[in-house]
């Protein structure tokens, strides 16, 4: 069993090198694809976590009477936080209210009519977080105004919640479909530019099979050949990725802005997806490529 | 002494006997190979083989004539099984091999050595190495590699130049090398495909000298060829095939039949 291995692992090292101009095509061809998979990977996962982001922004804002008594507001804070899916509750004072309103007004350039006014127009306000967008619905009807006489309306934010949930799932599972549909690609180009290599080596195999040789040694050199092209090729991969790692890392920071990206689970994906990847490919697309020369 | 045509009673009756005596694998003198009414008609929907009736007992050599597509190849993928026969029986060394589990064909194909026209050495490796080659795939451990090429090598008188590679050596040389790793199985049955087919007379008949002294050793020897010089001259038992079909099978016979 051991000289079974060391037989096997020899002979993929001695057929890597005998035919390096074919190996080192293969192993292009391994990088390419998993470049490809990566870059994917790494779009897929901005991309979902900008959704996240904007999933988390999903809010019910309850807007109260403006001459709610202090009690009365410290009330519903206490009624709101006791509701299921409610992550948490910002109060906004009337004072702040104004505040945020003069300031959006300075900064979009504007003149701040709010000088013209001789009183606070702005009523007190709470801003809702929920566990869950789909918690926005069931919150907004618990607060409406004829069961709070505190409430004066509830901004309605059931559609946004809606749609940002709707096309949150669609790009997950458009991403996934596209995922698996390179991964087909990525394994039939891989399963060719490795019959090549095993073409090349046809006369050994018919010579293997003459004399009697089992399918085990005719299959596993090739196999373990295979995943030198797939491990060489991920390491090259993960080395490119690597040094382009701090521009692509500012790049997904300007374009995706604050968002709150762990670039350390990222990294660490990406390690694993390339390297199995890598190995797999090479792995099948060799076992696959030596099927046609075993014994019928 | 000449075989009676296959369709006799006496011939049948001798055949069924040595069939089921290499089946029951205990007499000393039983055949290693038997074809019992074998037809092998390919996916393509051509015939090639044809009721074919031949038994080779052990230590037997025989030559196999015919024109190109009268069914040698075939009856040589038989063997190895390649090819399983469309209907009949091909047995080897006892076992038939249509009944045979895929896993077993590389242990029966050790029982057979086969050389070719065209020799199939490959170029990077060694005399040495290309003989070494079939033990190691085999998986035979490596100190019983060693003893068994050196063997072999000394039989075919090949020691000398154990450590050139295919394209250093002599056509005959290259044969012999091939002759060598044939035998380092310790085969039962050799088969050799127009092994002197791309060789000069002379170097013809140092490779023939050198099967007839493997066959001295015991080992059956089975050579297609169209070589009719050597057949005519040896006077073994000549098994003729034509589209198929087994034609003529004599003992001492010419490459031509003798009218």
């Amino acid at each position: 069993m051991i000289g079974f291995v060391v037989f096997s692992l020899r002979r993929a090292w001695q057929g890597f090198w005998r035919n390096a101009l074919m190996s080192l095509a293969a192993t292009a061809t391994m990088v390419l694809m998993l470049l490809l998979l990566a870059g994917f990977w790494i779009i897929q996962t901005g991309l979902l976590s900008a959704l996240d982001f904007t999933e988390s922004k999903v809010q019910v804002q309850v807007n109260m009477n403006v001459d709610t008594s202090p009690e009365a507001i410290t009330a519903l804070g206490e009624t709101i936080k006791a509701l299921p899916g409610v992550a948490g509750v910002t109060l906004v004072t009337r004072e702040e209210a104004l505040a945020r309103f003069q300031q959006n007004m300075k900064d979009l350039g504007r003149e701040d009519l709010s000088k013209y006014l001789d009183k606070n127009p702005f009523p007190a306000s709470y801003e809702i977080k929920l566990t869950d967008p789909s918690y926005a619905a069931p919150v907004a009807a618990a607060l409406q105004p004829n069961l709070n006489p505190a409430v004066h309306n509830v901004l309605d934010t059931k559609e946004t919640a809606k749609n940002v949930k709707t096309v949150t799932d669609i790009m997950r599972t458009a991403g996934s479909v596209i995922l698996v549909v390179i991964g087909v690609i990525v394994l039939f180009i891989i399963i060719n530019t490795i019959r090549l290599a095993v073409v090349a080596r046809s006369e050994e195999i018919e010579i293997m099979r003459l004399v009697g040789a089992s399918d085990a040694f005719i299959r596993w050199p090739f196999v373990f050949e295979g995943a030198m092209v797939g491990l060489l090729g991920a390491a090259i991969t993960l080395g490119g990725l690597a040094l382009l790692a701090d521009p692509i890392g500012g790049f997904m920071v300007d374009f995706f802005r604050v968002l709150p990206l762990s670039f350390g689970s990222l990294a660490r994906d990406l390690v694993l997806i390339v390297t199995s990847a890598g190995l797999g490919l090479g792995v099948l697309g060799s076992w696959l490529s030596v099927r046609t020369y075993l014994i019928r | 002494m000449t075989l009676a045509p296959a369709s006799t009673a006496a011939t049948r009756s001798i055949r069924e006997r040595l069939l089921r005596r290499g089946q029951g694998r205990s007499a000393a003198d039983r055949a290693i190979l038997i074809l019992h009414d074998v037809t092998k008609t390919y996916p393509n929907g051509k015939t090639a083989l044809r009721d074919v009736d031949l038994v080779i007992p052990e230590g037997d050599f025989v030559f196999l004539v015919g024109p190109s597509g009268a069914g040698k190849s075939t009856i040589i993928k038989l063997l190895i099984r390649d090819e399983v026969a469309t209907s009949g029986q091909v047995v080897l060394d006892g076992l038939d091999l249509a009944k045979l589990p895929r896993r077993a064909v590389p242990k029966v194909r050790r029982k057979i050595g086969i050389v070719f026209q065209d020799f199939k050495l490959l170029p990077t490796k060694s005399v040495w190495e290309n003989v070494a080659f079939a033990l190691e795939v085999t998986g035979s451990p490596r100190r019983k590699i060693r003893p068994a090429v050196d063997r072999v090598l000394a039989l075919v008188g090949l020691t000398a130049q154990r450590a050139q590679i295919p394209s250093q050596l002599s056509g005959g040389e290259q044969q012999r090398t091939a002759i060598a790793r044939a035998l380092v199985h310790d085969p039962r049955l050799i088969i050799a495909d127009e092994p002197t087919g791309n060789l000069d007379p002379l170097i013809s008949w140092e490779i023939i000298q050198l099967l007839l002294r493997i066959n001295e050793l015991g080992v059956t020897v089975m050579m297609a060829t169209h070589d009719a010089d050597v057949v005519t001259a040896l006077r073994k038992r000549v098994v003729a095939l034509e589209e198929g079909r087994v034609i003529r099978d004599e003992v001492g016979g010419a490459y031509h039949r003798a009218d």
